[in-house]
Order: C-alpha cells, then sequence, then structure tokens
C-alpha cells in the first residue's frame, strides 16, 4: 500500500546551515505518525518542508504525486493543511475568521456547517467568536489553531509541537480531540513533538530525530517501552 | 457694520471658523494620501516613498484624460483605474522579488520610484502649474457674515469620509479583504491557508494607488490651487505624518491623522507668531518627529508595531 | 600583472605591491588634475561634456558624505536617509564662518566636524527605540525639512535667507612655494600628451584650483583612512554586528545604543566636512542645494557604487557629480525625442541605475567588479565584508 506521504532521502538548509541531512518517514493513510526529537533537531524544519515554506533536495510525494516544486499555497490545495508552532494564529482577526481564513480554498456551502462542528467541539471558541484571536489564551489558540486547519478537510494535518506551553490537563484534552478527529474525519496526522509520553499515546508509529537525521523507528508502542527513548524523551 | 461672529479670547471667530474649514478640507485630501499609506504599510510594513508621486502622477493622469474631452468625473475614475494598474504592475515588478522582512533594498527601490516617477511627470507635462478642472459644484454652501463654506470643503470631507467607508467595506466584508488583513495579521499562516500573498498584496497597491489618485485629485481641484510635480513632495511629507500620527496600520487612524496636519498647516501655524507660514511644511515635520519620539504607534496604531 | 597579483603571498611583497598601487594612483590623480586644471570637454556627437576640476571637487565633497552613508547605512544597517541635512548644516557652518569671521577653510573643519557628529548624536536617539522604517521616515523628514530651517527669518543673519550665504571672498591661494607652474610646463614639454596639459603658466585661479583639488583630494585620503580604521576595530566589529543580526548581536555582548550613536555621529561628521568642502568649492551656499532630493541621490551614489564598500564611495560621488550635469548637456541623441532630453534627465537616470541595481547588481558597482575580477581569476568570493 501505497503512503499518503513518501518523504524520501529529504535535505533542507537555511543559508549555508545545513539542518535535515536526508531523512526518510513515510505516513500511511489514516495513520497518527509522530516524529520526537529535541531542540534544534531539526522537526519543524521537517514540517516546513513538506508544507513548502523551505527549499528542498529529495523527494516529497503526496500520493505519489510531488509536491517539491509547489509553493504553500498550492500544497494546501492538495489536502495538507499545517498547523504551525506557536499556533500561528491571526492575532488581529476574530476567532470566527480565523476559520474563514482556513476555509480559504473553498467555495462549497457546507464551510458553515463545518464552523458549527468546530463550536461545538470547543464551546469556548464559540463564546468568543467575535473576540480576536490574540486575546486567546494559550490553550484557546491552539483549539482555534488545529480547527482552522480543519477548516480546509484536509487529508494530511502536519502539527508542530502543540502541547508547547500548554498546562497539563489542557494537553491531555487536546491529545483526546486529535485521535477524534483521526477516527471521525479519518485525518491523517504527523506530529511533531518534544512530550514524548501523550504523542506515543496516540500514535501508531513513532520516529526519532536526532540533529537532522532520523536514528529510530518503529511502532509507537515498541518506543515507548525502550529504555533510551524512556531516558531521553520520558524522563524516566 | 455686519455683525460677525464675534470675538472670543481675542479672536476673530469668522477667521477661525474659516480657518477650521480649511483645515478640515486640506486635511481630507491629505487623508486619502495617508490612506494609501496604510494600506501598504498594513500589509507588507513597506513605507512606499513613492505614494505622492504616484498620487500626483494620477492627477496629472486625469488631467491629460480632461484635456483629451473626457468628462470629469470620467476622468477621475479612469486615472484612479490606470493608477491602480500602475501599482499593481510596480508590485509584480519590482516589489514582489524582495523579502518583505529585508527593509533596505524595498525602501531604496520606492526612492527609485520616487525619482522616476517625478522625472516622467515633469518630461510629460513640464514644470509649469496647470489649473486642475474643479471637480465639485463651485459657490458656497453656506455664507454667515464673513464665514464661508464652499461645496468645496464639503465634498472633499465627504469624498474622504466615503472612500474610508468604501474601503472598510472592502476589507471587512470581501473575501480578498480577508485575505489582506489575513496577510497584514500573519503572513507565514496566510500562506499556510492558502492565501496567494503576491496577487493580495497587488491588489492592496492597486487600492493604494487609487486613494491617492483620488485625494491628489481633489487636492489639484482646489479652487486656489494649481497643480505642478513639486507638488509630489510635501504630498509625501504630509501624508506620511498624517499617517504616522494616525497610526501606520490603521485606516481611521489616517482622517484623524489628515485632518490634524490639516489643522496644524491652517490653523496652528497661523496662531503660533513665531512660525511662518512657509514653515507649515516643516511644522508637520516637527509634529512627525514629535510623534516618533513619543508615540510611534500613532493615535490609533497597534502598539507592537515599532519596538526594535 | 595577473599573476602578480597571484603570487603575492608574502607580507612585504604585498605591503609593497600595496604602496606601488597607492603610488601609481596619487601620480595619476595629479595627472588628471593637470589635465583638467581648465575647463576640459568631451565631445560626443554634438555634445559637449564637462570634466573640469569644479566637477571633481564636487564629486570629492559627495564622496566623503557618502562615505558617512557607508558607516551607517553600509556598516551599521541603519535606514538614514538624512544625510542632506548634515552636508548643508556642515556647508553652512563653514560659509558662515568664513564669511563673517574671515575664518580660513580648514580651521571651520575644526567646528564643523564636532557639532556634525554631536547633532547626528542627538538626533540618533529616536534611532534607539523605533524599528528600521520608522527611523527612514525621521530621517526623510529631517532632509525634507533643512531648506525651510535656513530660510527662517530669525536666522537671516547666519544664513543668509533664501538667496544664500557667499564665501567667495575667500580665496583659496595656492602656497607660493608649490611648483605648480614648474610641473605644468613641463608636462606641456611631453610628445604626444603634451597638448592635454594646456598651453603656457598656470593663471592664479588655475592654480587656486589645482590647489583645492590636492587639499581636498588628501582631506579625503584621511577621511577614508580615519573610516578604514574604523570598521576594522571593534566598534567597527560591533557595527557590522548590528547590521548583520541586531539580536545577536545585543546578545553577545554589543552596546546597541552607544554603537548605533557613535555610527549615527560619524557617519553626520563626514557629511557635515562634505558639505563644508563643497561650498569651499562652489563658494556659496543656498537652500535649495541642500533639498531632499539631495539626500535621495546621495543614497543613488551609494548604492551604484556599492553599499558596505568603501571604493564604492568614490564612484558614488562620482556619479552623482557627473550624471546630472552631463544628462542636461546632452542636447540632442538622434533617436531620442527632445522633449526627453529636456526635462530632469539626470534625476531620471539616476532612479533608474537604483533601481535596476537594487534588483540586479546588489552591491553596486564595487561588488559587480569584484565578482568579475574573482571570476577571471577563478577565485571564490569571500563573503567577509
Amino acid at each position: 500500500m501505497a503512503p499518503l506521504l513518501l518523504v524520501e532521502n529529504l535535505k533542507a538548509r537555511y543559508g549555508p546551515v545545513q539542518v535535515l541531512h536526508g531523512i526518510d518517514l513515510n505516513v500511511f493513510d489514516k495513520e497518527i505518525v509522530v516524529v520526537l526529537g529535541a531542540n534544534g533537531a531539526g522537526k519543524t524544519t521537517t514540517l516546513r518542508a513538506i508544507s513548502g515554506m523551505v527549499e528542498t533536495d529529495g523527494r516529497i510525494e503526496i500520493d505519489g504525486e510531488s509536491i517539491k516544486k509547489s509553493d504553500p499555497s498550492e500544497i494546501v490545495r492538495r489536502g495538507v493543511a499545517h498547523v504551525p508552532q506557536g499556533r500561528g494564529t491571526f492575532p488581529e482577526l476574530t476567532v470566527e475568521e480565523n476559520l474563514k481564513v482556513g476555509a480559504f480554498i473553498r467555495a462549497d456551502k457546507d464551510i458553515n456547517v463545518d464552523m458549527e462542528a468546530c463550536y461545538q467541539n470547543y464551546p469556548v471558541l464559540y463564546e468568543r467568536r467575535t473576540q480576536t484571536a490574540g486575546s486567546l489564551s494559550g490553550g484557546e489558540q491552539q483549539m482555534l489553531a488545529v480547527s482552522r486547519a480543519l477548516m480546509s478537510r484536509p487529508q494530511l494535518l502536519l502539527m508542530d509541537e502543540p502541547s508547547l506551553g500548554l498546562a497539563p490537563q489542557i494537553v491531555e484534552d487536546l491529545f483526546t480531540r486529535f485521535i477524534t478527529i483521526n477516527k471521525e474525519h479519518g485525518t491523517t496526522m504527523l506530529i511533531v513533538e518534544q512530550n514524548a509520553q501523550l504523542a506515543l499515546d496516540i500514535a501508531s508509529r513513532a520516529y526519532v530525530l536526532e540533529s537532522g537525521e532520523i536514528t529510530i523507528e518503529g511502532k509507537a508502542s515498541e518506543l515507548a517501552d525502550d529504555d533510551a527513548i524512556r531516558r531521553a524523551y520520558l524522563g524516566a | 457694520m455686519t455683525p460677525s461672529v464675534g470675538h472670543i479670547w481675542g479672536l476673530d471667530m469668522d477667521l477661525f471658523l474659516q480657518r477650521v474649514f480649511d483645515a478640515i478640507t486640506n486635511g481630507s485630501t491629505y487623508a486619502l494620501i495617508a490612506v494609501a499609506m496604510v494600506l501598504i504599510f498594513k500589509a507588507t510594513t513597506l513605507i512606499n516613498f513613492a505614494q505622492g508621486e504616484q498620487a500626483i502622477l494620477g492627477a496629472f493622469a486625469v488631467l491629460q484624460l480632461w484635456y483629451w474631452g473626457i468628462p470629469m468625473w470620467g476622468a477621475v475614475i479612469l486615472g484612479m483605474l490606470f493608477s491602480a494598474a500602475l501599482a499593481a504592475g510596480l508590485e509584480r515588478v519590482f516589489i514582489r522579488k524582495f523579502d518583505p522582512a529585508d527593509h533596505l533594498p524595498l525602501v531604496i527601490i520606492t526612492l527609485g520610484l520616487f525619482l522616476v516617477i517625478n522625472a516622467i511627470a515633469a518630461i510629460v507635462w513640464r514644470f509649469d502649474p496647470q489649473s486642475f478642472p474643479e471637480l465639485f459644484p463651485s459657490g458656497n454652501a453656506f455664507t454667515y457674515n464673513n464665514v464661508r463654506l464652499s461645496w468645496y470643503s464639503i465634498f472633499a470631507f465627504g469624498s474622504c469620509v466615503l472612500v474610508l467607508v468604501i474601503f472598510q467595506t472592502l476589507l471587512t466584508r470581501t473575501k480578498t479583504g480577508l485575505a489582506f488583513r489575513a496577510v497584514s495579521s500573519n503572513l507565514e499562516s496566510s500562506r499556510l491557508s492558502g492565501i496567494k500573498v503576491g496577487p493580495t498584496l497587488q491588489f492592496g497597491w492597486a487600492l493604494a494607488a487609487a486613494a491617492g489618485t483620488l485625494g491628489a485629485s481633489i487636492y489639484a481641484a482646489n479652487p486656489v490651487l494649481q497643480i505642478e510635480p513639486s507638488m509630489m513632495l510635501r504630498a509625501l511629507i504630509f501624508s506620511v505624518t498624517a499617517a504616522a500620527l494616525g497610526g501606520l496600520d490603521s485606516l481611521w487612524g489616517a482622517l484623524i491623522g489628515g485632518l490634524t496636519i490639516g489643522f496644524v498647516q491652517s490653523v496652528v501655524v497661523q496662531y503660533i507668531p513665531f512660525i511662518p507660514n512657509e514653515m507649515s511644511l516643516s511644522a508637520a515635520v516637527v509634529v512627525l518627529l514629535i510623534v516618533l519620539t513619543l508615540r510611534p504607534s500613532g493615535v490609533l496604531g497597534t502598539k507592537a508595531v515599532e519596538r526594535v | 600583472m595577473l599573476d602578480k597579483l597571484q603570487k603575492s603571498t608574502t607580507p612585504t611583497s604585498e605591503r609593497n605591491y600595496q604602496l606601488a598601487k597607492w603610488v601609481c594612483f596619487t601620480i595619476f590623480l595629479l595627472l588628471i588634475a593637470f589635465a583638467y586644471v581648465d575647463v576640459g570637454t568631451i565631445s560626443i556627437g554634438s555634445n559637449n561634456y564637462n570634466l573640469s576640476l569644479i566637477r571633481l571637487n564636487k564629486a570629492i565633497a559627495y564622496t566623503i558624505a557618502i562615505l558617512g552613508l557607508q558607516v551607517v547605512i553600509g556598516y551599521t544597517g541603519q535606514i538614514a536617509l538624512g544625510q542632506s541635512f548634515f552636508f548643508g548644516t556642515g556647508a553652512y557652518v563653514s560659509a558662515w564662518l568664513i564669511a563673517d569671521h574671515s575664518w580660513p577653510f580648514l580651521l571651520t573643519l575644526l567646528i564643523v566636524i564636532p557639532s556634525c557628529f554631536l547633532i547626528g548624536m542627538i538626533l540618533g536617539l529616536p534611532a534607539l527605540r523605533i524599528r528600521g522604517l520608522y527611523l527612514a521616515l525621521l530621517t526623510f523628514g529631517l532632509a525634507a525639512v533643512f531648506p525651510s530651517i535656513v530660510k527662517l527669518d530669525k536666522l537671516y543673519g547666519y544664513t543668509g535667507g533664501a538667496g544664500g550665504k557667499l564665501t567667495s571672498n575667500y580665496k583659496f591661494l595656492a602656497p607660493s612655494w608649490l611648483p605648480f607652474d614648474e610641473v605644468a610646463q613641463a608636462l606641456q614639454k611631453l610628445p604626444f600628451l603634451g597638448d592635454f596639459f594646456g598651453d603656457g603658466p598656470l593663471s592664479t585661479r588655475e592654480e587656486s584650483r589645482l590647489w583645492k583639488f590636492i587639499l581636498f583630494s588628501i582631506l579625503a585620503a584621511l577621511c577614508f583612512w580615519l573610516v578604514h580604521n574604523l570598521i576594522h576595530s571593534r566598534p567597527g566589529r560591533a557595527m557590522r554586528a548590528i547590521r548583520d543580526n541586531e539580536t545577536s548581536a545585543a546578545v553577545s555582548g554589543v552596546n546597541l545604543a552607544l554603537t548605533k550613536t557613535l555610527s549615527f555621529g560619524v557617519a553626520s561628521a563626514l557629511g557635515g566636512v562634505g558639505g563644508a568642502i563643497y561650498v569651499a568649492e562652489i563658494g556659496i551656499a543656498s537652500p535649495d542645494d541642500f533639498s531632499s532630493l539631495v539626500a535621495i541621490y546621495l543614497i543613488v551614489g551609494l548604492v551604484v557604487g556599492g553599499v558596505g564598500t568603501l571604493p564604492g564611495a568614490v564612484i558614488g560621488g562620482l556619479i552623482y557629480a557627473l550624471v546630472p550635469d552631463w544628462a542636461s548637456s546632452t542636447q540632442s541623441i538622434s533617436f531620442v525625442p527632445e522633449r526627453w532630453l529636456q526635462g530632469p534627465t539626470g534625476s531620471l537616470i539616476l532612479g533608474v541605475l537604483l533601481i535596476v541595481l537594487t534588483l540586479f547588481l546588489p552591491g553596486g558597482i564595487v561588488m559587480g567588479w569584484r565578482k568579475f575580477k574573482n571570476k577571471l581569476l577563478g577565485k571564490e568570493l569571500s563573503t567577509a565584508r
């Protein structure tokens, strides 16, 4: 079975600094895959490479078609949505406008239906729908960011450290939500995280990224039991 | 002896009111060009030093169309379209190549455009002042003794407010407007949401140029003024100060800024004895200095914008 | 010649090579001076182009002002658009001292330099708190306002108002011990080239021009030497760190406020010196010679020459002094309608140059030349500036 997302020998650099030295990863349809790594390992760069924000060498394919040369707005239209690190909300726009922007590439009639669904899942967003996104708390912004990404009805959802800066309870709720989204909509997810515990709990497979190279890959449950992983990322 | 409005604080109220009307009139036209600067700054945090030039060039285009026999308001609309198209072209060819975060090359390009447009206007239309046709009914709507409120003043102010309302609606109620505000708010997330940033900015440039041209045309249509290329520098300084004063990323701030500058020019300068008349340009720059040193974000602008 | 470039790797031979280069350059400069001491013209088609010491002296004035811009924009990365303000200040201060107080030119520099430095530092204070573009706005406003300030009635006694301040009463007399006449006569006797050097002994005016040129060139050389040392000193490295990344610089311990203020001060002082030289050459300081257009033209010189390079200032100064003048001297080119040549063609060309160079050759002519040279020699261009 061909993967939804195929990444092969991906290299990326910022100016003279080489960040990714040739990584391979696959994400199959309806999976949740997690990439673990410390700061500076290249996790954010990986996601940015996939969504077309950095120049790369190597193969990146969605459904067998290369997206390496596409720019971000085209990649979104191929069904890839990216929730950047730090939420990436539009601070001056209202919550509702943020969602509308999320649906920018769509012109169909169901946009309002999706917005209703989002409000049902996150009632606090409904309460604050006319407030500017910048006035929301960290957890609320994250809910907004994820909802915004989902408004484009993506096949593949990329998320960059969704737990960053959030209280543990909020993170738990968030990750439970991810499982629901995955089950109900069949949205494939590639999540990049430092917080390995919860990530490995919800994922089926995982990769470990160190200094721009994939050092470990395997089933999430196996990695969670692995001693080296436990020491490095789970603080056990 | 005709009764006058009287004297308050030793001021001749007739003259004072007249000056206030002048302030509102001129201020409105500055505000229109200031709106142009605000639009571009909002989207790209770029200050377009060529904005004054583009505006006056547009006004000259309107003049030329009028010479060719096109009725006045048709000429204005066509002139605005011409300006918009030119601006869209400029954005595409010269501006888009550069990283919006790197300010120096972009400032230099707009300075270059300043020179080029200035030179072309002078080459095509020469330096002699020319009479600009009147856009609004002449005469006064309201006269009370020595105080005259001309139709020109009313329409100038009215046009300004109308344009602002139209722009505000465009920005808040249309999809393109939403895209524009999204780009202003977060460039990267806009890309990630599928917004095509280039064409969106182009739209902003076109809109800005149209507003500027309208402002310049109304300014030149003032019965007591004539149009000439040297207006461009004054237009730039006044509008930039107005924009900065109101807040470089606030549309309605542009109106406040414009009116304030108009006020400074027509009222303050006249009444403070040691500032001679021709210092109105300098008075504007002094205001700019004060604003930038004390409160760079202006009256209505977002605070975050100015910190290093 | 080329392989001599590659072979000179030892320090002494490298130093000797540099010395030889400078000596040749100085001799070349002197020859130019003697050749163009009278008004020289080049004719192309039916157009006469003026190339005289007057132009070259102006070029020197502009070069020094642009050198100041190299310091603040090129090496510190601050967008300062108001150099005409300091150019004008230096000019007026010097003119006032010469005309009203009979000071000799060189002595006026002792006032011009510190006062411009101080004013530059003070006006640079807002730069510490506001972002690049706001600074650009502010400095541009300053440049726009300078002519009006100078025309103020209150300052009439100092500035001469709209009519300007004349200094032509002060004559730059060449010291009599300099053998100008002898050198000129000797050069005239050269075969072939002798005709270039005119006829007969030099008049007092010509000697004065020659003297001015040499004096100004020495001043310019001094400025270049000082700036060169500044760039390679610790404050200079701090400036370049700020240019490359302000936050990193701050984090690495660079005192942002001090360095920026220093850079503004130096740039303004250089602008003032340029202005003083300018007024010494043309003999009058008048308000419209220091308008904001001048500020923009100086930027053109900076960019076309090459931002962040020292030779770029020389090229920039030449371009500013020659292009507008030569553009208006061009009365007819066969395929161009006359109308285009009668207007402000000079500023059109400068504007186009500015745009074209920023788009295609951001390092200016100097960087373009260096890249070209290195391609010829097959070397890698080092990224250090």
